[in-house]
């Protein structure tokens, strides 16, 4: 378990968070399965893509 | 509206709302499982627990009651979200929190997220109780 989490990348990390966070937004907000599964989806995508778009966006001030 | 949500809007109360507010804060999912939502319950219950564990193993650090600043009040009103996982937070991160490493930030924000969430299913749980959610 240690091993498992100790050593996540920040991307890992990201995408512990994003579908963590999907999957309890789309039990809170959706009754039916398939609307779950594809708000959960959704979402989860969502996330990734956001973050990987503000990520590039910030590249140019990194250096 | 079906037959089991009619007999569950008239048993609702305001007490059976808190009950399942303080369980499902003690421990995530309970207050779900408490009205018989299963797969709610086991599920808040993964999520919130395996973020609250991962954000330990990765040394995020946690806040406690004696906080500097409006932030770390914050952080600690987040971290205290996660009920049962924050009182038994010392116990599953033995080495203590490093957040002078960029695993040890993450796993802060992880264990903060996971007690908004867990925030989140307790409202629920209250409004299942009430009989004003099915």
């Amino acid at each position: 378990m240690n091993a498992l989490f100790a050593g996540l990348s920040h991307f890992q990390a990201l995408t512990l968070f994003a579908l963590v966070v999907s999957v309890t937004f789309a039990f809170l907000s959706k009754q039916a399965v398939t609307e779950r599964a594809k708000y959960a989806a959704w979402a989860f995508l969502a996330f990734l893509l956001v973050a990987i778009g503000i990520g590039w966006l910030m590249y140019p001030f990194s250096r | 509206m079906d037959e089991t949500n009619e007999i569950e809007e008239r048993t609702g109360s305001v007490l059976l709302g808190i009950l399942a507010a303080a369980a499902g804060w003690a421990v995530p999912g309970m207050g779900h499982l408490l009205m018989r939502r299963w797969s709610k319950g086991a599920v808040y219950f993964l999520c919130v627990g395996g973020l609250a564990c991962a954000g330990l193993i990765m040394r995020g650090g946690v806040f406690g009651a004696d906080a500097a600043d409006m932030f770390d009040r914050l952080g600690f009103f987040a971290d205290l979200g996660t009920g049962g996982f924050y009182l038994l937070a010392h116990f599953i991160q033995t080495a203590g929190p490093d957040v002078a490493h960029a695993s040890g930030d993450y796993g802060t924000r992880l264990f903060a997220t996971a007690g908004m969430l867990n925030l989140l299913t307790v409202l629920e749980a209250y409004e299942i109780g009430c009989g004003r959610r099915t």
